[in-house]
């Protein structure tokens, strides 16, 4: 089960805060020798600085985020009685706010969130679940709004299944009783899935005082989302179901009329479920676009037969629906809908659907974003698909693949040396459930990008027998960060090893002098307890350093050692003359933009062939 | 100095072990009470700038009242009550007078460090009942004649009613303590670790009487590490005194200068609330987002001192975040100008 799949689910609609720190979205300002000052300014009109955020300190919080429906199992919803209905979905309330980051500076389109706690809470703040949010990427980042700039106009998902820990006082909800049953069943899972728009990216005014003035939703954005139950059988990251692609001519721009989405077909209660959270358009202020009648839709030969309508126009739509819907179908057109595909279609662009391709065949990696270290393997789980049935004894081939990668013209070349991450050519699907296990395995990259540590790596999938051309989502590829071999010096010294470490952290994460001067040696020395337990905490918990999670298990333990007994070190003989490049003008554009537009434009601007 | 209502210790002089447990809530919220007001003038200096050394000075003052409440929760725990402090009653409001305190007494706002609030609120609420007046001192505040007990006078008695309870009173679990960071002691057990705990919230407060030194580790009582800003100079020891010298002609404020730069005080306002902002603006937002933490990390401390020793890390999380939180409002970061937090109670962060 998922929050598609079952019937039981709640939604909700409200708005999240991603305070992004932007001084390490340019690659070059990981280089020590070259970092300036004014890259800790934030952007103004003829300097990229840095960027638009870089007093971001990386939390990501839910706002206000109330529940505004609720289904039972049997799709009727619970009785206006039920306390569901005076309840929010909320983060944490008895430690630090969660952390979104980067995976690296070029690769920002997987921002993953870490340490998120997800409660269910009454109007009174009083928890009903608590459950902690499994880290994942976002994904399906495109043009939502019409007519927007910047961020603003970007959509973008997650999803994630979240472990439930504690059930308060249910006795007023029976809706909750069932949901913790189905949890309870699944050994406490739940699966949540939540959509981000409106996002801003505009600076509060000096001297602002009116209502809502300009800049007030500063790193603040529209988010809407569903929670339901979940299975360890099913991936935590996707729908294992029906998948609509974007025509291809709308992949260059990310930008469709409907986006990427999924469906379930419901064979028991004989309805496809969608979710067009992430998937349709809207205007600057967060109303869906009305681009004409909304048609679901069975390709029969290469004839639509229309199953149903989805009434998406109507004023409050989004927020109580957070995008999922439910289209009755009956036996004959389940037959049908089987072996044939899905197709979604506005009337205002009917040449323009988002639909399966034909044959429905479909691959993906659930978790898709991973960190390693040098003599690291990891374990990636795909799940192959026909028309949602497991597509079983199918080979999966891989390549080396960096279109996805955001390297620009100036910056070190990503991918190479590819001996430092290997895998198989291909994989099977086992004969049950179509699912496959592809092992990465992780070698010493040898410092290719020299001032920045590690290198980034795409790496590319498909079905055999789909073909180069076959209808694929651009988004299912998998990104990995390996980290560089490290040895530090011995005994570990501040000038030895140490320094370069903290002076890029306290290059690259202003705020971190709230707390100490992190090129300090004397500060740091000083700070040392609270160190040690930050830099001892693992990735999942919202305090853990570095906040960035960029930091090698290697370093780490070389900093953890070195603060037990933190030696100085003699200082280089003459400092390291500094390189008088100029970093290039940024153009116009890329200033209006600066965040994952910016970032998503660079992609394209510089794909290698 | 600080008076809290007579009837605190007229009620524990009768009420047996429920007024004793009472007085022991009310320790925890006093001690509590005592560190946002200090929080907001410490965080008011700015951060790495030539405030550093008054600032330290703070910061070391609320690692010793955050050790206060430790120490009354463990001493609550070892008798068997249970420290509330996840509650909107706990909080307390500024401006008004410390929990327990007398309506017309003292009132302690959140306010930008200055030297008035140095000495005239924090060197109040730290004030011994007889403190020693080294030279170069002005004259202390009389206090104002009011029906009163000081702080000492509180603390003296619940160890007075402890003894009476005697060890059948320590029937807690001591698995719900948590750990201060001494080498030893500081868990409650029994009656003389209890009586020690309490010296120690005591001696740190107020001083021993004959010297400033709070107890064996050399640092001075709260009173005298603020009179330090507030002269300007190190309190020393004086080389001419003789020992048979009267105490306060014992020490003097002519050590090493404490000096700090009026221009890097944020300009933000006194006792300010989140309600001064409207909803849906950048400060209300900021507001909102510390005051829900600032809520956190009450319920989080409250699991700690509810025998759930092991979120420790996870409060002192909450704990940084307010830090970076409140110095980001006061330097108005990503705010159109600097603002301060208000501590308020709130369970729920709204859009």
């Amino acid at each position: 089960m998922s929050y598609l799949s079952s019937r039981l689910r709640l939604h909700f609609a409200g708005k999240f805060q991603a305070s992004v720190s932007t001084v390490n979205n340019d690659v070059k300002h990981f280089d020590n020798a070259t970092f300036k000052p004014s890259y800790q300014e934030r952007q103004d009109k003829l300097h990229m600085n840095g960027w638009w955020n870089p007093d971001g300190d990386g939390v990501w919080r839910l706002l206000g985020c109330d529940i505004t429906a609720a289904y039972n199992a049997d799709g009727t919803k619970p009785a206006t009685t039920d306390a569901i209905y005076q309840c929010s979905v909320a983060d944490s309330d008895d430690s630090a706010p969660a952390k979104i980051v980067d995976l690296d500076p070029e690769q920002q389109m997987v921002s993953t969130i870490f340490g998120l706690q997800v409660r269910i809470a009454d109007g009174h703040g009083n928890t009903l679940m608590r459950g902690f949010f499994d880290p994942g990427p976002f994904t399906e980042l495109w043009l939502k709004i019409v007519g927007g700039g910047g961020d603003l106009a970007m959509g973008a998902m997650w999803q994630s299944v979240v472990t439930a820990t504690e059930w308060g006082d249910l006795s007023n909800s029976p809706f909750l009783q069932d949901l913790k049953a189905a949890a309870d069943a699944n050994t406490g899972l739940l699966s949540m899935k939540f959509n981000v728009d409106c996002y801003s990216m505009t600076w509060p005014t000096t001297g602002a005082s009116a209502e809502s003035p300009p800049g007030s939703q500063f790193c603040r954005g529209r988010i809407v989302g569903t929670l339901g139950p979940a299975s360890a059988a099913e991936p935590k990251h996707f729908i294992l179901g029906r998948q609509l692609m974007i025509p291809e001519a709308a992949t260059q721009n990310l930008n469709p009329y409907i986006n990427y989405c999924a469906a379930v077909v419901d064979e028991t209660a004989s309805v496809v479920r969608l979710d067009l959270g992430n998937a349709l358009q809207i205007n600057p202020d967060g109303t869906q676009v009305d681009n004409g009648t909304l048609t679901l839709s069975v390709i029969q030969g290469s004839t639509p037969v229309a199953l149903g309508t989805i009434p998406y126009t109507q004023p409050g739509w989004y927020q109580a629906t957070a995008g999922v819907v439910e289209v009755p179908v009956t036996a004959a057109q389940l037959a049908i809908i089987a072996d044939n595909p899905l197709s979604l279609a506005l009337s205002g662009y009917p040449d323009s659907p988002t639909a399966e391709p034909q044959g429905g065949l479909y691959v993906r990696a659930d978790l898709f974003v991973f960190r390693m270290s040098p003599g690291d393997t990891q374990a990636v789980t795909f799940y192959a698909t026909a028309y949602g049935q497991p597509y079983t004894s199918q080979e999966i081939t891989f390549d080396y693949n960096t279109n996805g990668l955001q390297a620009g013209p100036t910056d070190p070349d990503v991918g190479t040396p590819t001996s430092a991450l290997t895998f198989p050519a291909s994989i099977t699907t086992d004969t049950v459930a179509g699912t496959a296990t592809l092992t990465l395995t992780a070698a010493n990259p040898g410092n290719p990008r020299h001032y920045i540590d590690g290198q980034v790596y795409g790496v590319g999938y498909g079905l055999a027998n789909q073909g180069a051309l076959y209808p694929s989502n651009i988004w299912n590829f998998v990104s990995v960060l390996v980290f560089d071999t490290f040895v530090p010096d011995n005994p570990i010294t501040w000038y030895g090893s140490m320094q370069p470490i903290f002076q890029q952290y306290a290059n690259l994460y202003p705020v971190m002098a709230r707390f100490v001067d992190l090129g300090d040696y004397l500060q740091v020395v000083g700070y040392a307890q609270m160190l040690q337990l930050a830099f001892s905490l693992p990735e999942e918990d919202p305090n853990a350093m570095p906040v960035t999670r960029d930091l090698s298990p290697a370093k780490r333990k070389a900093i953890l050692e070195w603060l037990q007994n933190p030696l100085e070190g003699t200082p280089p003989a003459t400092p390291k003359a500094l390189e008088t490049t100029v970093p290039a003008a940024p153009t116009e554009e890329a200033l209006s933009k600066g965040g994952k537009a910016a970032a998503f434009s660079k992609r394209l601007a510089f794909q290698k062939p | 100095m600080i008076l809290l209502k007579s009837n605190l210790v007229e009620s524990l002089e009768t009420g047996g072990k429920p007024a004793v447990l009472h007085a022991l809530q009310q320790a925890i919220q006093l001690e509590h009470a005592t560190i946002p007001p200090y929080l907001y003038a410490m965080y008011s200096l700015g951060q790495q700038t030539d405030n550093a050394a008054v600032a330290d000075i703070i910061g070391s003052i609320v690692a010793e009242e955050m050790l206060h409440m430790t120490l009354a929760c463990n001493v609550l725990n070892a008798i068997g009550g249970h420290p509330v402090i996840d509650t909107p009653a706990f909080t307390p409001d500024y401006p008004g007078p410390l929990p327990g305190g007398v309506e017309s007494g003292l009132i302690v706002n959140l306010a930008p460090f200055s030297l008035d609030v140095v000495k005239n609120v924090f060197m109040e609420i730290e004030e011994p009942q007889d403190p020693n007046d080294y030279p170069e001192t002005a004259t202390l505040l009389e206090a104002n004649g009011q029906a009163g007990v000081t702080i000492g006078q509180f603390y003296d008695e619940i160890k007075k009613q402890l003894i009476a309870l005697g060890e059948d009173a320590f029937t807690g679990d001591p698995a719900r303590q948590v750990q201060p960071p001494f080498p030893e002691g500081g868990i409650v057990t029994d009656l003389a670790s209890a009586l020690e705990a309490i010296d120690i919230i005591i001696d740190q407060g107020e001083g021993t009487g004959t010297t400033p030194l709070a107890g064996e580790d050399g640092e001075l009582a709260h009173y005298y590490k603020f009179a330090e800003i507030y002269y300007g100079h190190a309190l020393i020891k004086n080389p001419n005194a003789k020992p048979t010298d009267p105490p306060d002609q014992q020490y003097y404020y002519g050590g090493a200068p404490i000096t700090y730069n009026a221009s890097e005080i944020a300009q933000i306002p006194t006792n300010p609330k989140a309600a001064d902002y409207p909803s849906g603006s950048a400060q209300r937002h900021a507001m909102d987002n510390f005051n829900y933490t600032y809520t956190s990390l009450l319920k989080g401390l409250h699991d700690l001192f509810n025998g759930q020793p092991d979120t420790f890390r996870r409060t002192l999380g909450a704990m940084m975040s307010l830090r970076q939180q409140a110095l980001d409002m006061m330097a108005g970061t990503n705010l159109p100008g600097p603002i301060g937090p208000s501590f308020e109670y709130q369970p729920v962060n709204p859009a």
